[in-house]
């Protein structure tokens, strides 16, 4: 029973990722390297609100708010320059991020790790089916589908994500019709940077907190991103959970092969089907 | 005299300053140039001349360094067959890696790469750690012992990497006006259109790909026997990130460009490693601007300042 919670929980957590992720890919076609730092960004964001405030939801909120505001001003400085050139730039500027908000980082907290607590609400563990599971697990599970359906929700049925769709198929027909794309793309990346911090925020207290965690967990969400199909967000929540649950029972039955085994999945796709393993045709975002 | 000239003047400048200052410390910084330009010279016939952009090349450089480690240390090969070799292994990789990943092209080919070199990463620090001795490495690589010259001195050996770094601008400059690099660079212009009139374009893809691991894998044994060290980290990714960023900063598909690359990535690190702790992302800032407002790098500026001070005159 644990490991079912422990896989759903990470899978949630990576579809936090590799929504923000496809999201971009899906609007402004860039594989965004960075993630991972933002994501990295929103643990310690989190860390240091909970130090000041001593509230676990403080953090919870500031974070993706923080990063979002830093996605935006990457987004709107470096990336908006070079959308007309080859798509390689767009890629090794994101890049460059990783080496700036990676030094950031290291500035202000230092190296040494960092702890975090889950909030007092969730902070024992709950008798299931005769194991015992801490509660702040099934808060991730919760709160992770939560979101996911929050973001269904805005993509298919409200007005920003009908302009998000039409803007990710046809910019220049959606820019003719007086939307303003260039603000819909700063957008999308922002709220992309946003989701990447909030993982980082609900995975503080999973994980300790540390410089190298943002690289762990993009190489994941790649996978699960690629696996799902590049723009699909239905097939990243399908592949996280996927990855979620390979990831929990690799660790309690072949702990050394974990790695392994989520490298030659992701390899095993992208050489035999590129475009994911749950793509539908003409499906954006 | 044209910007190209101007830029090999350069080079030439850079790289002779040991003859000029010979009792400088200057020796030591100028060695790891000429071995990191042999890598990122190889590097461009890829992303700058053949149009792909690869993140797995540290794993070629990684395992040419493993390899000469093992093979001079555990083998008691002399250093000049186990230098062949890396470069051997460091190809044969590449020719691996290349069958899986020029099926996809563009960012795909970028992920692949970058995941099949990961996938290296982890097996030597986990699976192989018989073989690599795991995080810590090996440690007193040799250098060559060659006419009974004392490589062991740095001013000796930069001479045998100076030897070593012309070959290779040569054979790249080659390969560059060969039919080859013409044929690639076609490639890159228009793949679809360069298959019409015949071009086999993978298996082009994959020779370059090929020879480019090489450059990687001999310069690579060459890192380990300068520092004396062979570790993990050459296999990380950053190491990939490390090499994108010389070439791009000196310049992309230019035969010089790569070399004023690592020579400005190697005086940087010398330089503002000594002042600050953070170089390494000061070095991202310069890297976001540079991409930005010069994407064709050192190389490209020369070329503009050139046409000012030349104006009418042929480039």
């Amino acid at each position: 029973m644990s490991t079912i919670v422990i896989g759903l929980s990470m899978g949630m957590l990576l579809f936090l990722l590799a929504a923000g992720l496809t999201l971009i890919f899906g609007m402004l076609r860039v594989i965004n390297f960075a993630h991972g730092s933002l994501y990295m960004l929103g643990a310690y964001l989190a860390f240091q609100m909970v130090n000041v405030t001593g509230n676990f939801w403080a953090g919870l909120v500031a974070a993706p708010i923080i990063a979002a505001a830093i996605g935006a001003l990457m987004e709107r400085v470096a990336l908006r320059p070079v959308y007309n050139r080859d798509h390689v730039y767009q890629l090794l500027l994101t890049f460059g991020f990783i080496l700036v908000l990676d030094e950031a980082v290291r500035i202000i907290w230092g190296l040494e790790y960092k702890q975090m607590y889950p909030p007092e609400l969730f902070a024992g563990a709950i008798e299931m089916f005769g194991s015992s599971v801490p509660s702040y697990r099934l808060f991730i599970i919760g709160f992770g589908a939560a979101v996911s359906a929050a973001l269904f929700f805005i993509l298919d049925r409200s007005r920003y994500g009908m302009i998000i769709r039409a803007a990710s198929g046809d910019p220049e027909m959606v820019r003719t019709l007086g939307i303003n794309v260039s603000l819909v793309r700063t957008g999308v990346f922002s709220f992309g940077a946003g989701l990447a911090a909030l993982g980082g925020a609900v995975a503080g207290p999973l994980f300790p907190i540390e410089l190298g965690m943002g690289f762990n967990i993009i190489i994941d969400s790649f996978i699960v991103v690629i696996i799902g199909g590049l723009g699909n967000i239905r097939g990243a929540v399908l592949a996280a959970l996927l990855i979620g649950m390979t990831r929990a029972l690799g660790y309690s039955y072949a702990p050394s092969w974990v790695d392994f085994l989520t490298f030659i999945l992701l390899i095993g796709t992208l050489i035999l089907r590129p475009e994911g393993l749950f793509s539908r045709k003409g499906r954006t975002a | 005299m044209n910007a190209q000239r101007l830029m090999a003047l350069i080079v030439a400048i850079v790289i002779s300053v040991p003859l000029m200052f010979p009792e400088g410390h200057s020796i030591g910084m100028v060695n790891a140039i000429l071995i990191w330009s042999i890598f990122a010279i190889g590097f461009d016939l890829v992303f700058g001349v053949a149009g792909m952009l690869s993140f797995g090349h540290a794993a070629f450089f990684g395992v040419g360094a493993y390899t000469l480690s093992l093979l001079t240390m555990r083998m008691g090969w002399d250093f000049l067959p186990a230098l062949g070799a890396a470069g051997v292994i460091g190809g044969a990789l590449a020719l691996v890696f290349s069958y899986f990943a020029i099926r996809v092209s563009g960012l795909f080919f970028a992920l692949l790469t970058l995941a099949l070199s990961q996938l290296i990463y982890i097996m030597a620090g986990t699976k192989l750690r018989m073989l690599t001795g795991g995080v810590d490495g090996i440690a007193g690589v040799p250098r060559p012992d060659l006419f009974g010259i004392d490589f062991y001195d740095d001013g000796n050996y930069y001479f045998f990497l100076l030897a070593l770094f012309v070959l290779a601008l040569l054979i790249s400059g080659l390969i560059r006006i060969s039919p080859l690099g013409q044929a690639l660079k076609a490639i890159k212009s228009n793949e679809v259109r360069a298959e019409q009139i015949g071009f086999n374009v993978q298996r082009l893809q994959r020779s370059v790909f090929t020879i480019s691991g090489i450059y990687a894998g001999v310069s690579g044994g060459l890192l380990a026997s300068l520092i004396f060290y062979v570790g993990p980290q050459m296999l990380h990714w950053s190491t990939s990130g490390d090499v994108v960023i010389m070439v791009l900063l000196g310049g992309m598909g230019t035969l010089f460009g790569p070399i004023l690359g690592v020579a400005i990535f190697e005086i940087m690190r010398e330089w503002l490693s000594t002042q600050t702790s953070h170089w390494y992302g000061i070095l991202g800032l310069i890297f976001i601007i540079s991409t930005i407002g010069m994407p064709k790098g050192i190389a490209g500026l020369i070329q503009q300042l050139w046409n000012r001070i030349m104006p009418g005159g042929k480039s």
